[in-house]
């Protein structure tokens, strides 16, 4: 008899911890006790573990004192995905597999009574955080061995069921098994508006050419856009087109992101690495904890991760419930979300671009500069409704957009030749080689997420267009958060423009994007729609 | 040699809107100065100027040329000859240069006098925001779908936003150029001026093959002002060009309008001063534009209007009453006569004029404002 220690992966939000999982087999009244703040569904672990044990044909040492500690004590545990980390220490402290085959592996999985191994959430993030500590090698249900192998370099070792595992441990030939479910099923139905995003082009708008820079802009730098309109102006319709401006995600933001959705329990089947990057647009009847994240037992990533590295699209935006509003400002500001939940602190990235849109008024009529315009509401009721984005989140936007209906002389226009995705995607992804050249070595990928300070010691404006922010911000016009940001902004414009660094035309164009005033023809390139 | 042979020859040899040159041949005609240059007579010192152009000039051969590429050459003989352009004889010169061109040379299918007979010229700043590209356009637009052409210089900017809108209701547009017609400057405009070829008129004082220069485009100005009955300002900084052709105009005493801009916006400046000291139009609609150009008083642009509300039917007595009736617990005449400071019989004779028209009921304890919004 004695004691063995297997390793396992308990996450918190984004960021997951080694967890030594310690069974001590002694002489002693016959128990079996789980210590180390183990959740409820770790606690069942107990019951699951002594059943698969005993049902793959091994011996559970039922007649021993049995002490499982979970270390460090001082973390909560969550999931069901101990099992296999529980049974491997025990089989080895009873002397049934040799101790030293535990050294640097790493054990993820459910058991089920029969021995078989289940597929759990997560298994990405869990590789990561494992070779981040330096263990080379990962045991997964056999189904995620592919998501686990994205990680560089890391040893996976997919299985079907816990005498797999011991055979595998104990150098034997292995044992066949059943298959094991993969996580997410296939979708039952497919529909035809599935891929629709992917579908759409921006050549399918016609005119709205300070509009399409702004996205342009948004796309290459990471930055907040809110589109501004009377209904039916074709917000969504331009909206729907960002995500396609987008450049393929590089290999660091693919796994982030399929992490997330690892996390979520939703990589979809048979692609492990999301490659394209995100668009969600969840509805304005949508729960804090849906958009934020959170959720009872396992901490769920929100709306505004599942979005990371792509765009989160929130139409009606001022009809979101209000709390909801005010929790968009850390994820607005910071690029992540943090979520407190008694002892527990889960964090997550939400890096996305938030492309916000709402009418003038509630009747979605009103609009300031047109004269033609049929609005018949109060306005108390227009400055309720303006109410609720002004602001701190107002204040975090970066570009402000006013979406004016097609007229007929843009729709006749007959020299218009409207630009396609790709061509817009091209300039944005070049625009984006020079920002990941400039920030190497660094961490920051895009122009946004540059921290202000970073950004005017190492990459100033000339002191003529530093004046162009300041005087407004002596003016009062822009708030010293606002020049950061247009600072931040006025370098993705440069880089659009491949001139280097920002100057005055950069910094006036910025300036425009964020104040909602008109653009200077000659930024939107020559013969603008 | 014709008239128009040595017009043309003339228009090769001298710089556009050269009043010297103008002024002999008003005097002399155009075949005797030519002759006289020929000669090597220096007449007006223009002999000098020219010299080094004389050398291998063939006239003849360059409008047979020019025939070859669709362009004509039309003279003041011709029927086709804007006569609004002969103002500018009598115009004083700007800067040296003035008078009426020796003749334009054009390109594209409209006759160029009806093309011009109620045109209006849209220009502004090259440098031009959004704001001011979506006005010159719906403006253009709307002057062209009523009949009346768009006259712009097809420079980037307000220029060719004033075009587009022209094209984009299928209507007429004449683009009068610093250069040669068979030249397209800016560049990028190259698909623009064919296009305005095929449908509306490409003008020019210079022939073919020339190249724009500074002074070619002031003199320019002068042209896009004489061929339009008015020239609407859309967007021009202090320092602009469309401000010479706001002189010009002007100058020829036709009508001068600016569409204004908002007044922090320094591409409307210009504009703003041309409306505030120098007696410019302000214009925010095509119909305005329509007004000022037709015959006087043949078309009125409607005047913008609020909307009637129901209260604009009562008098002053009514009005005070209104005001004092409650709107969530019923008063008594006595008190809303009180309240109104107007005598009860007259508070009785309002009441009965407010519920007529629905504004306020009668309960069984006294009177309360109805639902009805004072919206019509």
């Amino acid at each position: 008899m004695g004691v063995a220690t297997a390793r396992t992966i308990t996450l918190q939000g984004a960021s997951g911890h080694v967890i030594d999982v310690q069974v001590d087999v002694s002489q002693g009244v016959v128990k079996t006790a789980m210590v180390g703040r183990p959740d409820a569904s770790i606690s069942e672990a107990r019951d699951r573990c002594r059943a698969a044990v005993t049902n793959s044909g091994f011996e559970w040492p039922a007649t021993r004192r049995v002490t499982i500690l979970l270390s460090p004590a001082d973390l909560p545990k969550r999931g069901p995905h101990f099992d296999l980390a529980i049974a491997v220490a025990t089989l080895a402290a009873s002397g049934k597999i040799p101790v030293a085959a535990l050294a640097g592996v790493v054990f993820v999985g459910e058991l089920t009574l029969d021995g078989r191994l289940r597929a759990v959430p997560g298994v990405l993030p869990m590789a990561m955080a494992a070779s981040a500590r330096d263990l080379g090698c990962v045991v997964v249900p056999e189904p995620q061995a592919e998501e686990a192998s994205m990680i560089p370099g890391m040893t996976v070792l997919g299985a079907r069921s816990l005498a797999q595992v011991v055979a595998i441990l104990r150098a034997e030939p292995v044992p066949d098994a059943a298959p094991v479910q993969p996580l997410a099923p296939g979708p039952l139905l497919s529909w035809r508006g599935e891929h629709r995003i992917e579908e759409v082009d921006l050549s399918d708008v016609l005119g709205m050419a300070d509009a399409k820079y702004a996205l342009e802009v948004a796309a290459a730098g990471g930055h907040h856009v809110m589109l501004s309109g009377p209904k039916g102006a074709g917000k969504t319709t331009l909206a729907e087109r960002l995500p396609g401006l987008l450049p393929d995600l590089t290999l660091e933001e693919a796994l982030e992101l399929s992490a997330i959705y690892s996390l979520a329990g939703c990589l979809p089947p048979g692609q492990t690495v999301m490659t394209r990057p995100p668009f969600r647009a969840p509805h304005h009847s949508a729960t804090r904890t849906g958009m934020l994240g959170g959720g009872s037992g396992r901490v769920h990533p929100g709306e505004v991760s599942r979005a990371h590295t792509g765009a989160l699209f929130l139409d009606e935006f001022p009809l979101f419930q209000a709390d909801i509003i005010e929790g968009l400002r850390e994820p607005l500001e910071s690029g992540e979300v943090t979520i407190a939940r008694g002892d527990e602190i889960a964090t997550f990235p939400a890096r996305t671009m938030f492309v916000l849109a709402c009418n003038p008024c509630p009747c979605g009529e009103y609009h300031p500069t047109n004269r033609d315009n049929r609005c018949e509401c109060l306005e108390v009721r227009r400055r309720e409704y303006r109410r609720k984005i002004s602001g701190p989140i107002a204040d975090r936007i970066d570009i402000t957009r006013h979406v004016e209906p097609l007229t007929r002389r843009e729709k006749d226009d007959p020299l218009c030749r409207p630009e396609t995705s790709a061509e817009v995607r091209a300039r944005v992804a070049a625009a984006r080689e020079r920002q990941a050249r400039r920030y190497d070595g660094t961490g920051w990928r895009l122009n946004s997420a540059v921290p202000g300070p970073v950004l005017r010691e190492r990459w100033p404006l000339p002191s003529e267009a530093e004046r162009l922010v300041d005087d407004r911000v002596y003016a009062g016009t822009l708030t010293r958060r606002g020049a950061t940001r247009v600072h931040r902004l006025a370098w993705t414009v440069a880089d659009l423009r491949g001139v280097g660094r920002p100057d005055v035309n950069e910094v006036d164009t910025a300036l425009r994007l964020r104040s909602g005033e008109p653009l200077m023809l000659s930024a939107l390139g020559a013969v603008a729609g | 040699m014709s008239e128009r042979v040595a017009r043309a020859a003339l228009s090769r040899l001298s710089e556009p809107g050269d009043v010297r040159l103008t002024t002999l041949v008003g005097r002399l005609g155009a075949n005797r100065v030519y002759e006289l240059l020929r000669d090597e007579q220096d007449v007006a010192g223009v002999y000098t100027d020219v010299a080094a152009r004389l050398r291998g000039l063939d006239p003849a051969r360059e409008l047979a040329d020019a025939a070859g590429k669709g362009i004509r050459f039309v003279c003041p003989e011709d029927d086709e000859w804007p006569r609004d352009l002969d103002d500018l004889d009598r115009a004083e010169p700007l800067q040296e240069r003035g008078g009426a061109p020796l003749g334009l040379w054009v390109k594209g299918p409209r006759r160029l006098d009806e093309a011009c007979h109620s045109a209006a010229a849209v220009v502004g700043s090259r440098s031009a925001t959004t704001y001011g590209a979506a006005v010159a356009s719906d403006l253009a637009a709307h002057l062209a779908e009523h009949g009346v052409g768009v006259v712009s210089g097809a420079a980037f900017g307000i220029d060719q936003a004033a075009h587009r809108g022209a094209l984009a209701v299928k209507g007429l547009t004449v683009a009068v150029l610093a250069c040669g017609v068979d030249r397209a400057y800016p560049s990028a405009h190259r698909g623009l001026l064919d296009y305005i070829a095929e449908t509306g008129l490409v003008v020019s004082e210079l022939p073919p093959g020339c190249a724009p220069t500074r002074v070619r485009f002031l003199s320019r100005n002068r042209l896009i002002a004489a061929l339009a009955r008015g020239t609407v300002v859309v967007e021009a900084a202090v320092r602009s060009g469309a401000l010479n052709t706001a002189n010009w105009t002007t100058r020829l005493n036709r009508v001068l309008m600016g569409v204004p801009g908002p007044v922090t916006s320094a591409p409307s400046q210009g504009v703003h001063e041309l409306i505030r000291a120098r007696g410019a139009a302000l214009v925010t609609r095509g119909e305005d534009v329509l007004e000022l150009l037709a015959p006087s008083g043949s078309f009125l642009a409607e005047v913008p209007r609020a909307p009637m509300l129901v209260t604009d039917l009562l008098d002053d007595r009514e009005r005070r009453v209104l005001d004092a009736v409650p709107v969530t617990r019923p008063a008594g005449e006595d008190s809303i006569a009180r309240t109104a400071g107007v005598a009860e019989p007259d508070v009785r004779a309002a009441m009965e004029r407010l519920s007529g028209l629905g504004l306020v009921e009668q309960t069984s304890v006294g009177w309360l404002r109805t639902g009805q919004t004072i919206q019509r």
